[in-house]
């Protein structure tokens, strides 16, 4: 018995378990870190828990009050919560729309075989040095060249374009543009080179046999580069929205946590962050929840969305069939 | 039978890490650990909690730290109640913090000095041997007393504000630069608008600031900013500050700018527009640097009156930290910045400071031949001090009052720079204020 067994256990040998083993410290980070804060948060949520002073007030159990708090408008209308997320889905899009638009246009630049641009490293690193400036220290610097005794603010009086009651910062327009102008810049960069990476990843023939049956650049932009590159985009757009959601560092510091002019430019996490000052830990988390369902409700549709298009666009070879049905023609 | 293990393994680990984390979120006592007396031993760290680098200067340069003691400072900002925030997380882990780490003491301001005095984090200062010198300020130990009369630190300044104005503009605008003259054309606050109104017509500014007086308003409350129902209440002060400010910024006496600005600290400088400046005596050196620039600024040309209202502002408390393990350093701190008279009039004399001893400024306030020249024009404002300090109470704070003025200023300025309108500024404010302290009730908003 034995001996028949030995061998039959010997080709039974498998390495896979070092695969758990080597996943098992991710997944005790994850789930020490992430997933049960996660929880907590939601446990948290349902309790009146908050500080005076120095005098802690519950925890008390109050089921979902912070939720409906949270959903109650003020007597002109106004939700608040809802007003901060348009706020701050309205500075993401403003930021973002240019940010993938110009790094679209740069990859495709950067990896076009006809224009065979020189000098990409130094282009690279350039695009990239904006997202190395701590948000906080950029922000202080946009802050001071459009403050009330900044340069631009002198310089415009002087030029008489303005006078010197105008602000900067008592304008929505321009303040929630200041911000989309620092996060296309900080943001812009990485965008580009993670869609020059998954550009390269397409198989150089199609391109070139694309070029070769008469497609111009246009068309081999929409019909080949697009869809092939559709996975990465929505993974860039995903995390970039995602980021956009938890949008804080940039406004907060602008406008000295204040949102200015009259909390247009207050975001999710700055209305968040307002409640931990208070140590509202029941309030806080009820918004934590929230911006957490709300990623996950857009993270998905945009996945959705934007999948079912690729697996409709990834009909290459319907295209060649076209275009020999053409020649046949 | 593997899967069963890597299962049972990460369970392990989540049932620690549960463990953990439940291990750590007991929430500090306060306690008794802390309020245990000082040990005879002294420890060799002392730290030390501010806001600002203004009482480091001074303890710097006058008190001589003890062979073998490191002080550590502790600063940070207090915009957005920042600093009462890292404060409290430290005083809260105060019992379990190690020796070293706890805090020995900690400054305070008069908008909350009141919410560490009631608490069991800071130490009756009779118990490390100082007694209240009789020199000291009533309102000073008043302010740093609970509500049973038990003190629990000291002030080193005393700070009776005045308005600080410009020599040459007034001259200019009222034809008069003397005190005395200056002082009757702005005793009362319709005085002081009319003069704003000649001011802007030579094309000056009254203040700098939009709510440059409203310390010299909100002072004078007859009743706290919240009632014993936790109601926010506006005091006829502030209503009436709110009004001026209306009629200021309509009229273009005064800027947009917030208190501490540097538009409006720019207006120091030789070329500001601006005739008054409202501040007590530690107003100078922290805040009116500009004006006593070498170049650009104009020392000299400055003299101080009481202006249309006495009022105090600020003031920096030293409190002694429950569970400090250097009392015998606590008390002498305290005597060098109380009744130490060679260093208070070091500080008088150099540091432009009205320091919080009665013998100390009265001997000044007497001194024919004392005069402050380092941004006056040797006038001597201790004098004027010295009888504005006589009226100083300590009445109608609360525990919140530097979230409210600080948020009702910052909330108004945007009315005030026309971005929204005063309603909308309120409900911002009250939304505000619930954020912060979510107990307090707001009117209907």
């Amino acid at each position: 018995m034995k001996d028949q067994l030995k061998p039959g256990k010997l080709k039974s040998v498998s390495y896979a378990k070092w695969g758990y083993i080597f996943i098992i410290p991710f997944f005790v980070v994850y789930i020490g870190f992430t997933l049960i804060p996660q929880f907590l948060t939601l446990y948290n949520s349902l309790f009146e828990n908050y500080r005076v002073g120095l005098n802690q007030i519950g925890p008390n159990y109050v089921g979902l009050e912070n939720y409906k708090a949270l959903f109650t408008a003020q007597s002109d209308g106004t939700i608040l919560i809802l007003k901060y997320t348009a706020n701050t889905m309205i500075m993401w899009l403003m930021g973002a729309v240019p940010q993938f638009v110009i790094a679209l246009l740069l990859a495709v630049f950067f990896t076009s075989a006809r224009l065979n641009i020189k000098g990409q490293g130094f282009f690279k690193t350039v695009i990239y040095m904006p997202n190395l400036i701590m948000a906080a220290a950029f922000s202080m610097l946009i802050f001071t060249l459009f403050s009330k005794v900044g340069p631009i603010q002198l310089f415009l009086e002087q030029q008489g374009i303005i006078d010197h009651s105008f602000d900067f910062f008592a304008y929505r327009i321009s303040v929630r543009s200041m911000v989309a102008f620092m996060n296309f810049l900080m943001w812009f960069g990485n965008t580009t080179i993670v869609l020059m990476a998954g550009i390269m990843g397409i198989d150089q023939s199609i391109f070139e046999s694309a070029t070769i049956d008469g497609a111009n650049a246009w068309k081999v932009f929409f019909r080949i580069t697009l869809p092939l590159l559709m996975p990465i985009f929505v993974y860039c757009l995903i995390t970039a929205m995602i980021g956009g959601i938890q949008m804080f560092d940039v406004p907060q510091v602008l406008t000295k946590g204040n949102g200015l002019p009259n909390e247009t430019t207050r975001t999710l996490v700055m209305y968040l962050n307002g409640y931990l000052g208070g140590k509202n830990y029941g309030m806080a988390g009820a918004i934590s929840v929230i911006i957490f369902i709300m990623t996950g409700v857009l993270g998905g549709v945009v996945y959705k969305m934007l999948s079912a298009q690729y697996k409709e666009k990834t009909s290459a070879p319907k295209y060649h069939r076209k275009l020999q049905r053409g020649k046949e023609a | 039978m593997k899967k069963l293990l890597v299962i049972l393994l990460a369970a392990l680990m989540l049932v620690s890490v549960v463990a953990c984390g439940t291990g750590t979120n007991e929430p500090a006592e306060p306690g008794d650990k802390a309020t245990q007396a000082p040990a005879a031993e002294q420890g060799k760290v002392f730290n030390i909690y501010a806001w600002n680098e203004e009482f480091k200067g001074f303890f710097e340069k006058y008190y001589k730290v003890p062979e073998g003691v490191t002080v550590n400072w502790i600063i940070n900002p207090s915009d957005n109640g920042v600093y009462q925030q890292k404060l409290d997380e430290a005083l809260l882990n105060q019992a379990n913090a190690p020796t070293d780490e706890k805090i020995d003491m900690f400054l305070a301001e008069a908008d909350y000095i009141g919410k560490y005095v009631d608490s069991d984090y800071t130490m009756d200062i009779s118990t490390i041997g100082y007694k209240n010198a009789p020199t000291m300020y009533e309102y000073t130990i008043k302010a740093a007393s609970d509500t049973k009369g038990v003190c629990k630190g000291v002030s080193f300044q005393c700070c009776p504000a005045a308005v600080i104005y410009r020599k040459s503009i007034a001259k200019d605008v009222l034809g008069t630069d003397v005190p005395e003259e200056v002082q009757a054309a702005i005793d009362s606050w319709e005085k002081f608008d009319a003069v704003a109104a000649q001011a802007k017509e030579k094309g000056y500014y009254m203040t700098a600031s939009f709510a440059e007086t409203f310390r010299a308003f909100s002072n004078n409350c007859t009743k706290p900013w919240v009632d014993e129902n936790n109601n926010i209440q506006f005091d006829d002060q502030i209503t009436a500050w709110i009004d001026q400010t209306d009629n200021f910024i309509k009229n273009g006496y005064t800027l947009t700018a917030g208190v501490w600005d540097q538009e409006k600290t720019n207006q120091m400088f030789a070329d500001g527009k601006t005739m008054c400046f409202f501040g007590p005596a530690w107003y100078y050196n922290f805040s009116m640097t500009n004006a006593m620039d070498p170049e650009a600024g104009c020392a000299g040309d400055w003299c101080i009156v009481k202006g249309p209202q006495a009022y105090f502002w600020g003031g920096t408390w030293l409190l002694a930290a429950a569970g400090s393990d250097n009392a015998e350093m606590l008390k002498d701190i305290f005597e060098t910045f109380t009744v130490n008279t060679e260093v208070l009039e070091k500080m008088v004399k150099d540091d432009n400071q009205y320091v919080n001893n009665t013998d100390v400024v009265k001997k000044f306030a007497e001194d024919p031949e004392y005069g402050n020249t380092a941004i006056l024009d040797g006038q001597n404002d201790i004098a004027v001090f010295y009888e504005l300090a006589k009226d100083i109470k300590w009445e109608n704070h609360t525990n919140y009052d530097q979230i409210l003025n600080e948020g009702l200023q910052n909330k108004l300025q945007e009315y005030y720079n026309g971005s929204v309108d005063k309603d909308t500024a309120m409900k911002n404010f009250y939304a505000y204020v619930k954020e912060q302290y979510a107990n307090l009730v707001v009117p209907e908003n």
